[in-house]
């Protein structure tokens, strides 16, 4: 057996080669290089070419215009915010709070079940 | 005019309407419409600045736009050219001296060309173009002469 075909793993459903792959990698880099190189060189970094264009304002900030993934649930958030205000206020973070709701809840379960006796 | 020497690539125009009255930009229209279809010859209206390689500004700018229209012709890459579409944008046309005024355009940023009417007609809007296209032709040689 060569050192090629002792870095080459074998299955009924192909084969599969370190040194093949990095060719592969090689070859996309290369394709890559060549595609950046054919773009626009006159640019001028650090100035306004390189800023996003937003209808010519000013963007100081980009955290103030991205839109996160809590965004998207904004109008349900803002319809039902009187539910959700008392919601997030006992969503503290703290495993102990929440112990204490389990053992609370728990024990009016528990109390509503043997009927008060 | 002069002759088109270089034909790499197709013109793409941003268009900035600083409060205009609407009848530049509906000529401006009427260029990209079937009768004119200049899209054929490769001049492209695109949605922004960092694509385009000629600015068409119509309108007598307000003074709350002007630092945009600076920002936008600085977001344009280089080589670059300014067309001035219509009177208000040229010379402040009826609001000339105006108090919310800050133009007239060449005030604000350079401009490489100037279509004067009110509105021009799109023939010459399309020969403002076409004489804009030489300047960024005659750009282009230099920047690539600085390059050598």
């Amino acid at each position: 057996m060569s050192w090629l075909e002792s870095l080459t793993l074998t299955s009924p459903s192909g084969f599969w080669n370190p040194l093949l792959w990095l060719a592969f990698l090689i070859i996309f880099a290369v394709i890559g290089y060549i595609i950046y190189s054919r773009g626009n060189r006159s640019y001028k970094p650090g100035t306004e070419q390189v800023k996003p264009f937003i209808s010519g304002n000013a963007v100081d900030d980009v955290e103030l215009i991205r839109v996160r993934a809590s965004d998207i649930y904004w109008g349900l958030i803002e319809a039902m915010k009187g539910y959700y205000a008392v919601l997030m206020r006992m969503h503290t973070g703290d495993v102990r709070d929440y112990i204490l709701w389990y053992l609370g809840v728990g024990a009016i379960i528990l109390f509503i079940l043997v009927g008060g006796v | 005019m002069g002759k088109l020497t270089n034909f790499k690539r197709s013109i793409w125009v941003f268009h900035a309407s600083g409060g205009s009255c609407n009848a530049c930009d509906i000529e401006i229209v009427a260029v990209l419409t079937p009768r004119y279809d200049v899209e054929r010859f490769g001049i492209k209206l695109v949605g922004s600045p960092r694509h385009a390689d000629v600015l068409l500004v119509t309108g007598a700018i307000p003074r709350d736009f002007a630092d945009k229209l600076r920002r936008v012709y600085e977001q344009m890459p280089d080589p670059k050219a300014v067309v001035v579409v219509g009177n208000c944008g040229t010379s402040g046309g009826v609001f000339y001296d105006s108090y919310n005024i800050a133009g007239p355009i060449d005030e604000i940023i350079p401009v490489d060309v100037y279509v004067p009417g009110c509105p021009p007609r799109p023939e010459a809007i399309i020969d403002g173009v076409v004489k804009a296209w030489l300047k960024i032709e005659k750009l282009e040689k230099e920047l690539e002469g600085k390059k050598e």
